[in-house]
């Protein structure tokens, strides 16, 4: 059964080398000290919009500005929940998925209409009305003082359980998400589904004369994205503690699109090696403050003239080099 | 045995205008189910605009179009494409060039092979044997058109006439009733065009798919094609056998002309 | 009441229009949105600042020494970055103009201090237009809105440079076949745009009085929601779409309430998305 081999053994080959990465990370801890820890913390934190921003944009072709803004829901959401209901980390997690997704249909009504750059106005807008929302309804959010001393994970399964506070258990935490994030990435753009938002990126007109509902794998698109930014903003707000709007800053946007876009849009690995190298670059920079975003500036526009598909390509190009034979003849060609 | 022919494809008045410009200019068509037929036409004659209006990318501006006995008028092309299993090509727009050519099949058969849009997210048991399925079909299209050997190769790393064979084999997948294709020999070799002219008569013969084609080949079209149309500012100007239609001298004429 | 507001709300949508009409001539040029397009208004104010409490000049003098200062920084970032843009992905495009906007931001910061300057300079005296007294200034900036965007329209329909920058902002490739020097092109419609987000910059100094190193950030996302709603590449578009968004906040900032101001652009933008997907003033469907 030729037709299996190829495709098959490359997939095995990815899970062995998924397998081993996050080994690697599980056992990180034994070796780096807490302000590592906490700097892949901030990683992961960042690493779960980006995935949904991965999945709209990388796969169904959409540039999608809202990430933040539903990171920020997210957020709000898992927050209150925690502190006026006490709820356990799960169910705050759950809601804060569902609640952006929910979101995420009424505004994909005017924003599924328009295409380019006027979706991704339109997707900035949110985050702003967002914003205002989140100013202004002060009954809720507290407005601009925003909410503080939100609690700490609680795992558990409905009252009672164990509570996350040091930086490694944090850490675990983080890191069961994010493998879980991916892992559910995966399996969505190896679907038929993710084939099909590849060809609605391709050639929409073409993808939707082969009989696809265009606008619903689209919608889906955007829905999940919302879902996994919500993921992202549950497990910063019960690790910083506290939220507010500024959690809407076109700052956030940006990392976020940093960490996609300079990691490698539309792979697996991209983002998150973007994660891992672009955060910690700016906590690296911190040696010298006032030069720090000055630099970190430069970095990102060299990158695109140096790295034009993410700094995945050449990583892997090296990794390629280190690991000569099997890797390379089970891709196929 | 007589069999009472069925339409296809049926065009009644058909109209389209862009503000003052009239593309299309009220058609009556009968396409008989079964039949290879040619449509050609000087250029601006309105081939890929009357292509447009059947498959729902335009709405035409007065008129009907039926698929069989069903008024599609007005309706989606993606929805014309999976309920009435009317398929177009497009002269420009090949294939998924990021996607390898088995892929390219997997996923023109999918949107029919998965009724509802959940199922295309899972990665179940059913979801899987249907890929698998799917894949399977893929191997022998791909082997028929003889693009076996570049079955994991990415389309965009194709030559452009194995694009083209890729584009028709992907229209097979999911079992088609009328294909509409535009301009499917422009800019191939002689050898390719052979071909794909062979696999429309292979599939037109055994599975009784209905062919309708746009090209300017008028040689190929001529061997290949029942009947000829023939398209000019919008209307037809003649309709029939295609030897007699080539030498009909207002044909000759509007082509001189146009 | 009604009428102040509604001379402030143009007074404040003429700087819109002026920045933002800048940034649509990149984009129509260039085809990639100009992340750091604020960033050339702050160094505007900051550039004329410095003239006026640095080297001593008058305001008057320190309108041209601004622009021509913004002029040099926009042919060097034109010339190293932008014009590479026109053959990057939309995307990477972003993250190039991104990076320049890091790197003004902080490095204004870095040059003149993370707080906030103030600027001394302006007509700021009253004068009677229509019963009401309206600073110079703002009268000014009004009239110098419509001088640049009549002295556009002639460039870009009229002027042999105009018709180059619509050929490119059509088709690049045709461009290059036709032997036309793309990059000329684009690095002087950039340098012509950041200036005018220069000019805005200096003119609105005197009114906002504070200048600081982030300044440019909220102006590049209101030029996005002036732009869009302008109908992307339309000239007269942009001046009225700045004008609408201008009034708009003026009435919604006293009516409603002020925390609402920086609502106003993005809702008015999905409002108006809704309804027409390409602009409001623009007829042709582009994407």
């Amino acid at each position: 059964m030729p037709r299996f081999t190829v495709a098959g053994q490359h997939f095995a080959g990815q899970l062995a080398s998924g397998a081993l990465i996050i080994a690697c990370l599980a056992l990180f801890p034994l070796v780096a000290s807490s302000y590592q820890l906490s700097t892949l913390i901030i990683s992961m934190v960042f690493l779960l919009p980006a995935l949904g921003l991965n999945l709209i944009l990388g796969y169904a072709g959409m540039l999608s500005l809202a990430q933040m803004g539903f990171f920020g829901v997210g957020g709000y959401t898992s927050a209150l929940l925690a502190m006026h209901f006490g709820t356990p980390f799960w169910l705050n997690f759950s809601a804060a998925c569902l609640v952006p997704a929910l979101l995420a249909i009424p505004l994909a009504i005017p924003a599924l209409r328009l295409r380019h750059t006027s979706f991704v106005m339109c997707t900035i807008a949110f985050v702003f009305i967002l914003e205002s929302v989140s100013k202004n309804w002060v009954g809720l959010t507290r407005g601009d003082m925003g909410l503080s001393s939100v609690p700490r994970p609680r795992i558990g399964l409905w009252s009672g359980g164990f509570i996350v506070h040091t930086t490694v258990q944090y850490y675990y935490l983080g890191l069961l998400l994010c493998v879980l994030a991916v892992a559910a990435l995966v399996t969505i753009v190896r679907s038929p589904a993710g084939r099909y938002m590849i060809a609605i990126r391709e050639d929409e007109v073409l993808a939707a004369s082969i009989g696809g509902r265009t606008w619903h794998y689209r919608l889906a698109a955007f829905v999940l994205s919302a879902a996994f930014a919500g993921a992202g903003g549950s497990y910063y707000v019960h690790y910083v503690t506290v939220i507010s709007p500024s959690v809407f800053d076109p700052t956030y946007t940006n990392t976020v699109l940093v960490v996609v876009l300079g990691g490698g849009v539309g792979t697996i690995m991209g983002p998150i090696l973007g994660g891992v190298v672009f955060i910690a670059l700016s906590e690296v920079l911190r040696i010298a403050p006032e030069l720090r975003m000055v630099v970190y500036g430069l970095i990102l526009t060299t990158s695109v003239f140096l790295f034009p598909k993410g700094i995945v390509e050449p990583l892997t190009a090296v990794l390629r080099g280190a690991i000569p034979s099997r890797a390379r003849g089970s891709h196929g060609r | 045995m007589v069999v009472e022919p069925r339409t296809a494809l049926s065009l009644r008045g058909v109209r389209k205008a862009f503000g003052p410009i009239v593309a299309v200019a009220g058609v009556d068509l009968d396409i008989v189910a079964g039949e290879i037929c040619g449509l050609i036409g000087p250029n601006g004659s309105g081939k890929s605009t009357l292509f447009d209006c059947c498959t729902g990318l335009l709405r035409p501006t007065a008129g009907r179009v039926l698929a069989g006995a069903t008024d599609i008028t007005g309706w989606e092309m993606a929805r014309i494409a999976r309920q009435e299993r009317l398929l177009r090509s497009f002269q420009k727009a090949v294939v998924f060039r990021a996607l390898t050519a088995e892929d390219n099949l997997v996923l023109a058969g999918q949107m029919t092979a998965f009724p509802g849009l959940a199922a295309t997210f899972g990665c179940g048991q059913n979801t899987r044997r249907r890929v698998r399925e799917l894949r399977d079909r893929a191997g022998v299209l791909l082997e028929r058109v003889g693009l076996a050997h570049m079955r994991h190769a990415k389309a965009g790393e194709m030559s452009f006439g194995q694009q083209k064979l890729l584009q028709f084999a992907s229209m097979l997948m999911p079992e088609p009733r009328t294909i509409l294709l535009d301009e499917p020999f422009a800019g191939i070799n002689p050898v390719l065009i052979e071909r794909i002219v062979e696999n429309i008569r292979a599939v037109n013969r055994e599975q009784g798919v209905t062919f309708v084609i746009v090209e300017h080949n008028i040689d190929v079209l001529r061997d290949l094609s029942h009947r000829l149309v023939v398209l000019s500012r919008g209307s037809i100007l003649a309709d029939g056998d295609p030897d007699a239609v080539i030498r009909d001298p207002l044909v000759v004429e509007a082509y001189l002309a146009g | 009441m009604l009428q102040n507001l509604l001379t402030d709300g143009l007074v404040i949508g003429s700087v819109y229009a002026l920045v933002s009409v800048g940034m649509t001539v990149i984009l129509g040029v260039l085809g990639q949105i100009n992340f750091a397009h604020g960033e050339y208004y702050m160094a505007g104010a900051f550039a004329a600042w410095w003239a006026i409490d640095r080297l001593g000049l008058s305001y008057i003098e320190s309108i041209p020494l601004a622009i021509l200062i913004v002029a040099v920084l926009s042919l060097v970032i034109g010339y190293v970055v932008m014009q590479r843009l026109v053959d990057v992905s939309f995307d990477a495009g972003i993250i190039a103009t991104l990076g320049i906007s890091l790197l003004l931001q902080n490095g204004a910061t870095l040059l003149f201090g993370g707080t906030y300057q103030v600027f001394d300079g302006g007509w700021l005296a009253p004068m009677r237009v229509l019963g009401e007294d309206i600073a110079q200034q703002r009268i000014l900036i009004v009239l110098v809105t419509l001088a640049v965007f009549g002295a556009l329209e002639w460039l870009v329909r009229k002027s042999s440079f105009g018709k180059q920058m619509r050929a490119v902002a059509q088709n690049v490739e045709c461009c290059h076949v036709l032997g036309l020097d793309v990059r000329r092109v684009v690095l002087i419609t950039f340098i012509l745009g950041t200036t005018l987000a220069a000019l805005s910059g200096v003119m609105t100094a005197p009114i906002t009085m504070n200048i600081y190193g982030a300044m440019g950030e909220a102006i590049t996302l209101k030029s996005f929601a002036v732009i869009v709603m302008g109908g992307m590449g339309s000239i007269g578009g942009t001046l009225l779409a700045g004008w609408v968004l201008g009034i708009m906040e003026s009435l919604v900032a006293a009516y409603v309430g002020l925390q609402f101001r920086d609502a106003v652009a993005f809702t008015l933008l999905v409002l108006v998305l809704m309804w027409r997907p390409s602009g409001f003033f623009n007829t042709k469907a582009r994407y």
